[in-house]
């Protein structure tokens, strides 16, 4: 028995190879088309979905015991390190204006806390030589040093539904939300001082996140609050369209 | 006949297209820093240290468009690239790509056939000796390309991986070199199969090649001999050309 023609194209008399050019020129049509500098409109949503999924493979990879050592011989950036913000001008707490800087930990703790620098200064200090993976492709070695943020969560009595910190700052509106388990690295620290020196005001001064374990967009400087929370809240370069993890 | 099996022609596409978004977007995120050295040092091996690449040879936009296109394409390469490399593993054609015995002494003899320095073209099966060993090399460099990526993408939760490479700005640079390698394959493959054996190109998309039009039956070098009817040596009545 002749089975009838069941497939489309040949339903409509066309043969396969008519019909792959016809499909080949139809879909550049559509990709010029629909094709603005960063590729069509709609692959943007594939593009949010394999963001999640790299989000989660990147959980499963992260480790409390990854700790980062950059070589021996790595040479402190110093001077050369990039100094970067987003207001017009480096910011500088005006202490006239807002009285003494306070870092000020909330959200969901027992104890909320308000941290001048003397503070910071006065509880335990960590120190490490440390790698900054920079989103653009840049590294830098710095020693970075501070408190544990870890340390500071223990203190201020973390609750168990926190799963997010946000680190805001005097910088504009810059802030970026953290899944706790990276916050809680050993490595992540509430930095006050770089290369021996407190931070001045281009690298974040009074006081800085910083981990080897985030991207530097994740790293706030120019703290004023750390906020724990039941929800992330994206971040300045998060809600740009940096991913939001920015795992290293 | 049947030159390539569907699941190679529906991944050879797949990869083309993968790839060129993976080039063109790389290349914008090299252009965020189109250096190697860690802030403060100087690097060793690239003579164009903070030259950047044209923009219109990028993808993506800016830098967080690029790097959203990067890390999605990256699954597409490597589970395409994968699906190939098993099928061909199943189902025999990897024999046609595993460069044999004597493999470079037969590409000396078709480097030789293409400068004209010998008249006639080398005997072959499917491929020739040359394309044997780029067919190959191939999946190599993508391998390579995959693993520094994955260095570069990871170099504190991996870091062992990273400092086996050399430490993250090496492992950038043999990350940039492996695109460097899959460009040159690839512009050469491109410019073989326009120059050299345009009748393979249907035989990528629908399957089918004629053995008649293959570039030994043509006597074919790079622009020569590239219709139908010109240099048969084997077919036609008339003697070879010497």
């Amino acid at each position: 028995m002749k089975r009838s023609p069941t497939h489309l194209a040949e339903q409509l008399g066309i043969d396969r190879r008519r019909f792959l050019a016809a499909s080949g020129s139809g879909l550049s049509a559509l990709l010029l088309a629909a094709c603005n500098s960063q590729g069509p409109e709609a692959a943007q949503s594939l593009l949010k979905f394999a963001e999640r999924k790299n989000e989660s493979l990147e959980r499963v990879l992260f480790r409390h015991t990854s700790i980062d050592t950059p070589p021996a011989g790595a040479k402190i950036a110093g001077s050369q390190f990039p100094s970067y913000f987003v207001s017009k001008e480096v910011p500088v707490w005006d202490e006239a204006a807002r009285g003494v800087w306070r870092l000020e930990v909330g959200g969901m703790v027992n104890k909320p806390l308000q941290l001048s620098l003397a503070d910071l200064a006065s509880l335990p200090r960590t120190g490490y030589k440390l790698d900054h993976f920079c989103v653009e492709g840049w590294t830098a070695v710095a020693t970075r040093t501070g408190v544990r943020l870890s340390d500071i969560a223990k203190l201020a009595g973390v609750q168990p539904g926190a799963q997010y910190v946000d680190f805001q700052s005097f910088d504009d509106d810059y802030h970026e939300s953290w899944d706790i388990d990276s916050a809680m690295h050993p490595q992540t620290l509430i930095v006050y001082a770089q290369d021996g020196h407190y931070l001045n005001p281009s690298w974040g001064a009074p006081a800085r996140v910083y981990s080897p374990t985030k991207l530097g967009y994740k790293n706030t400087k120019y703290l004023t609050k750390i906020l724990f929370m039941p929800l992330r809240n994206g971040g300045y370069w998060s809600d740009k369209g940096y991913e939001w993890y920015g795992g290293v | 006949m049947k030159r390539h099996h569907p699941i190679v022609r529906i991944t050879h596409w797949v990869n083309a297209i993968a790839l060129t978004i993976m080039i063109g977007s790389g290349l914008r995120i090299f252009n965020a820093y189109p250096a190697f050295a860690r802030r403060g040092e100087t690097f060793c091996c690239n003579p164009w240290e903070g030259k950047e690449i044209p923009d219109n040879l990028t993808f993506g936009g800016w830098l967080g468009g690029a790097r959203n296109w990067h890390f999605a394409m990256m699954w597409v390469l490597v589970v395409n690239g994968l699906v190939y490399l098993a099928f061909i593993y199943l189902h025999g054609e990897w024999k046609d790509l595993v460069p044999r015995r004597g493999v470079f002494h037969d590409s000396i003899e078709m480097v030789k056939f293409y400068l004209t320095v010998r008249k006639d073209h080398p005997r072959q099966g499917k491929h020739n000796a040359l394309q044997r060993m780029a067919y190959f090399a191939m999946p190599i460099v993508a391998i390579a390309a995959v693993v520094t990526g994955v260095a570069i993408w990871k170099p504190v939760e991996l870091s062992p991986l990273t400092t086996l490479l050399g430490g993250y700005a090496f492992a950038r640079y043999w990350h940039f070199l492996a695109m460097v390698a899959l460009v040159i394959l690839t512009l050469g493959h491109i410019f073989m199969v326009f120059t050299v054996d345009p009748y393979s190109i249907p035989s990528m998309i629908t399957g089918g090649y004629r053995e008649d039009l293959s570039p030994e039956a043509r006597n074919a070098r790079p622009f020569v001999h590239l219709l139908p009817n010109s240099g048969r040596s084997h077919t036609s009545s008339t003697p070879p050309r010497r």
